[in-house]
């Protein structure tokens, strides 16, 4: 018995700790596709960006990759703002036969991020190897005699803990100030906000950035535990988009929500049912949420509160 | 203006004349992944082959020929190495030597054998690739079949293990070596617990380490590459999974990188590999020091094969009657040499048609670094076994 | 119209089918077999995206299916992967239908990312189905059918041009009026007692079933696919949507002229000495400007390309 007690929550711990870095990787996106109904397919590029940002924080300067959070999102921030100013705005401008020609143009962004990290900093795998990279908390170290063993990973910890503070402050952010509500007020009704005298072009370019920031934070945390290079992108936005569909457009709550419940799901799939299958799952969710709950997580708790 | 017309003519045709001097060069174009992700491995072999080049030129070329090497970036996708094999043809060069990945070689040995060119394959593992009765396809790395060959040996003579946990990735590569490894595992009696494939560039494994850890297997083995390896270490050591043996099939669990990246978690893992510098082959140490002396690092088994298949090339570019394909091709079959990566020879058995066969190692990690401990008449050091478990190593 | 514009089709096919004759290099055909294959590809998807406004992410669905009908054909059977032709356009067609069922009830945004899910989906399920597909080993054809590229040039040659004549019909016909319609505001047409859902489901299936062909094709040709290669994200459905979006969409000659950019250019900035490891930020930059200034693609706007150069008439 005690061993299926014990892969089940070495599992769930595993599942709810990798959802919490999910669910920052994809509130980012949450965030622009909400506000903008942009596609951005270059967000895993630019975590690349980041995450290259960070290791070279770590390799020249010895900067923890925790601390280059302040270096990699404010640095992303203006990328963000910088791609939505010249790039993205003058496309949405224009008159087209199909509005898709801003997803093709992330694509493009996409491209020469990753291929500009090639070329400059060649193929070649990095990380950060800092000391506490394996450092692990054990159950049986606390309780002599427990049946089982658990391990609690420092670094995902951390990860976890600064994802829900940083998705607080966001959500503080959006909530109660002047600024996150006339961005809010831009996601709901676009025209709306105009008339009410909201800065429309300067709350989208905010959102970019921020948004950008967000991944840009994601990316330290995350830097520790896996390792980088140029190609890493693709995935990233995969799991940051099937988050954002999760989670629905534009909803912090239902970003984490939906990160770990993603993040759950894929561990019990990986252990119960190979872990070849995995990613599929996180596909199959997606295309269920998109049929069955296209407002994602948010809505269903928007629909309990409404309910009370 | 006239004048000056004529000085542009006479330049002109001094520069034909110039560049008929060097017409006696033989160009060799190689195409290789270099950039993508297996980028570092195409790395690792230009460089090789570049080294090797140098040396032969240094020496005189072949048959007085100068030997140019160019490279082609296949991006490791198939249809592009294809392009480029059929570019080379057309540009009427009588082999091709090449190609990393083992999707690639397999576009690469089809277009060869249909073209009637010979192929020289240096470091595809695919068994298929010389199964297939091509009879202008020849390699000379060892197949995925033999890969773990000194590391089976190992585990049968010194660990004898029960049972076994295979985790590989799910890439052309990993699929072959957790097949093979299961085939030997099952013919030596040891019980196969746990066979789990992953998808390249995962980053949780602890769901599925969690389930080999609850299997308890005596060895756990796994064939990834570089960075998957360390993290596999890497989480094995969080989740403290103790095995009597940690085993890699080669590639990821061979290089530096792995223990530059799994750090203390790679000490004591075994690994599979083709090739290591401190083999007294003739030419591997001043190879494996030339390289390292360039690049920083030692070079892997990739790299050595790439070097040694220079000097095979000339071999066969020496004997043969003429530098047709087909005189290429009989050349290179009658190819009976020692060379820096081992020896080279082309024969036709178990199967395989113009497969070299030749001995495989195993290393461990010792004190952070690697050392060939399988045979132990290579062993460059002592293997260590058993190996303490994590709660006691420090 | 002038007689020149109507038989300007015939006199470009005509030309290409004397291409064999002139003797260029095996390279260059291979090159140019693959721009026509993609602008098969091109053509298929415009039906659905251009001209119908659906715009699918996950057309590698398509033509995996069609490559894997022929590889497992001949994988299991022994049959010549020939036959996988006829049988990729029945397997298409379920694709389609199923894709269709899950995704067409979705709009904008939301059916973008269903279908990129949905190929991601079928690629994972190659991957994994070994029994049918040998996963990623991968299925590979001992002997193609022919050496020399005459013979696939003129299969994949008829081929396009068959698919520019199924366009240039549908689009010409009721059908394309009333994908235009859907195309231009769905909820209108429906108002108008357009079946929207029939419609679009029609343009899924021819644009699924010419891209498997395509695929089918691809594996006769290069004689090898997996998972990978076939069902894959990017340098199959994203370059599908790139290829009609940079060529026109929704033009008869965009997807064409686009396969000629992204394949033909692509290769040869590839085969630059120097600057070719650079080639994708190139590519990238290419894609980006042509996305600003030519949002319609290069066949779309010609007007205004041909304006930035300094000819034409003034607006």
């Amino acid at each position: 018995m005690a061993p299926h007690i014990e892969l089940l929550l070495q599992t769930l711990i595993a599942g709810i700790l990798l959802g919490g870095l999910y669910a920052l990787i994809g509130l980012g996106m949450a965030l622009i596709l909400g506000v903008m109904r942009i596609i951005n397919l270059a967000h895993g590029d630019q975590m690349m960006i980041a995450m290259y940002i960070a290791f070279f924080g770590y390799d020249l300067f010895q900067i923890d990759p925790y601390l280059s959070i302040f270096i990699a999102a404010p640095a992303l921030f203006l990328l963000g703002v910088g791609l939505q100013k010249f790039l993205i705005t003058p496309v949405l401008r224009v008159e087209s036969i199909l509005p898709h020609n801003q997803v093709i143009l992330t694509v493009g962004i996409g491209m020469v991020l990753s291929n500009l990290a090639t070329v400059f900093f060649t193929s070649d795998y990095r990380s950060t190897p800092v000391s506490y990279a394996t450092t692990a908390w054990y159950l049986s170290d606390y309780w002599k005699d427990a049946p089982i063993e658990l391990s609690l990973s420092l670094p995902w910890s951390v990860s976890f803990v600064f994802s829900v503070a940083i998705t607080a402050l966001l959500w503080f952010f959006l909530g109660r100030t002047d600024t996150g509500r006339s961005i809010r007020a831009t996601a709901q009704d676009l025209d709306a906000a105009l008339l009410m005298g909201v800065n429309v072009q300067r709350m989208r370019m905010l959102t970019f950035g921020i948004g950008s920031a967000l991944v840009g934070a994601a990316a330290c945390l995350f830097i520790p535990i896996y390792y980088l290079y140029p190609a890493l992108g693709k995935q990233f936005t995969n799991i940051a988009f099937v988050i954002t569909i999760l989670g629905g457009l534009g909803s912090v709550e239902g970003a984490i929500v939906g990160g770990v419940i993603l993040g759950i799901f894929e561990s019990l799939t990986s252990t119960y049912l190979g872990m070849g299958w995995a990613p599929a799952g996180r596909f199959i969710i997606f295309v269920l949420v998109l049929i069955f709950l296209p407002g994602g997580v948010a809505s269903l708790i928007k629909k309990k509160r409404f309910a009370k | 203006m006239k004048r000056f017309s004529l000085a542009v003519l006479g330049a002109f045709v001094l520069m034909l004349f110039a560049v008929n001097l060097y017409a006696a060069d033989l160009e060799l174009a190689i195409p290789l992944p270099l950039t993508g992700s297996e980028a570092k491995f195409g790395e690792i072999q230009k460089r090789s082959y570049e080294i090797a080049a140098a040396e032969i030129n240094a020496k005189g070329g072949i048959k007085g020929k100068r030997l140019v090497l160019h490279f082609e970036d296949s991006q490791a996708k198939p249809e592009t190495a294809r392009a480029i094999v059929e570019k080379l043809i057309g540009n009427k060069q009588p082999i091709i030597v090449g190609e990393y990945t083992s999707s690639c070689a397999k576009a690469v040995a089809a277009v060869a054998e249909e073209r009637k060119i010979p192929y020289l394959v240096v470091a595809s593992a695919a068994d298929e690739i010389t199964q297939k009765n091509y009879k202008y396809v020849f390699r000379q790395n060892a197949t995925n079949a033999h890969y773990a060959d000194a590391v089976i040996s190992f585990m049968t003579q010194v660990v004898k293990p029960k049972s076994m946990a295979i985790i590989y990735e799910s890439t052309n590569f990993g699929t072959s070596g957790a097949e093979d490894m299961e085939k030997q595992a099952r013919k030596l009696g040891i019980n196969v617990v746990v066979k789990e494939k992953y998808e390249k560039g995962a980053v949780d494994f602890k769901p599925i380490l969690s389930k080999v850890k609850a299997a308890r297997p005596d060895v756990i083995y796994m064939v990834s590459y570089v960075m998957d390896a360390s993290l596999l270490m890497k989480q094995i050591k969080e989740l403290r999974i103790d095995a009597k043996l940690y085993a890699g099939g080669a590639a990821g669990f061979a290089i530096p990188e792995f223990i530059q990246n799994a750090k203390d978690a790679s000490e004591y893992v075994v690994t599979a590999t083709l090739w290591f510098h401190k083999l007294n082959y003739p030419g591997a140490k001043a190879y494996a020091d030339k390289y390292k002396q360039k690049y920083g690092d030692y070079p892997s088994y990739h790299g050595a094969s790439a070097y040694s298949a220079m000097y095979v090339v000339k071999n066969a570019l020496e004997k043969a009657k003429s530098w047709s394909p087909e005189d290429i091709r009989t050349a290179l079959k009658s190819t009976d040499m020692m060379t820096a990566y081992g020896p080279v020879k082309f024969e036709d058995k178990d199967g395989y048609q113009n497969q070299n066969f030749h001995e495989t190692f195993a290393l461990q990690v010792l004190k952070g670094n690697h050392e060939l401990i399988w045979p132990t008449k290579y062993a460059s050091a002592k293997y260590i076994y058993p190996i303490p478990a994590w709660r006691d190593r420090r | 119209m002038t007689t020149m514009k109507k038989y300007f089709p015939l006199i470009v096919l005509g030309c290409l089918a004397m291409l064999p004759l002139i003797g260029l290099s095996d390279y260059i055909m291979h090159i140019i077999i693959l721009v026509l294959m993609w602008s098969v590809i091109g053509m298929a998807w415009n039906l659905l995206g251009g001209y119908c406004g659906q715009v699918s992410f996950g057309h590698a669905a398509f033509f995996g299916v069609g490559a894997y009908s022929a590889g497992i054909l001949y994988y299991h059977t022994g049959i010549t992967a020939w036959w996988g032709m006829p049988i990729a356009v029945g397997a298409a067609l379920l694709v389609a239908l199923g894709i269709g069922f899950i995704s067409l009830r979705l709009r904008g945004p939301y059916f973008v990312l269903s279908t990129l899910a949905i190929g991601e989906i079928f690629r994972i399920f190659a991957e994994n189905l070994e029994e049918y597909t040998q996963g990623n080993l991968g299925i590979m054809i001992q002997q193609r059918s022919w050496v020399e590229k005459a013979p696939y040039f003129y299969i994949i040659l008829g081929i396009a041009a068959l698919t520019f004549v199924v366009v240039k019909i549908v689009a010409e016909s009721k059908w394309g009026y009333y994908f235009v319609a859907i195309r231009e505001d769905q909820d209108a047409a429906e108002s108008l007692g357009i079946n929207s859902t029939l419609f679009k489901t029609i343009a899924l299936s021819l644009s699924g079933v010419f891209t498997g062909i395509a695929g089918a094709f691809y594996m006769n040709y290069m004689g090898y696919i997996d998972p990978g290669i076939v069902f894959a994200l990017g340098e199959i459905s994203i370059l599908t949507v790139m290829v009609v979006m940079v060529g026109g969409v929704a033009t008869y000659w965009g997807p064409i002229v686009g396969a000629v950019i992204m394949v033909f250019f692509s290769e040869l900035i590839r085969s630059l000495p120097t600057v070719g490891a650079a080639h994708q930020t190139l590519f990238g930059i290419l894609l980006i400007v042509i996305i600003i200034f030519l949002p319609n693609g290069i066949v779309g706007d010609f007007p205004k390309l041909l304006r930035l150069f300094g000819i034409g008439r003034k607006p």
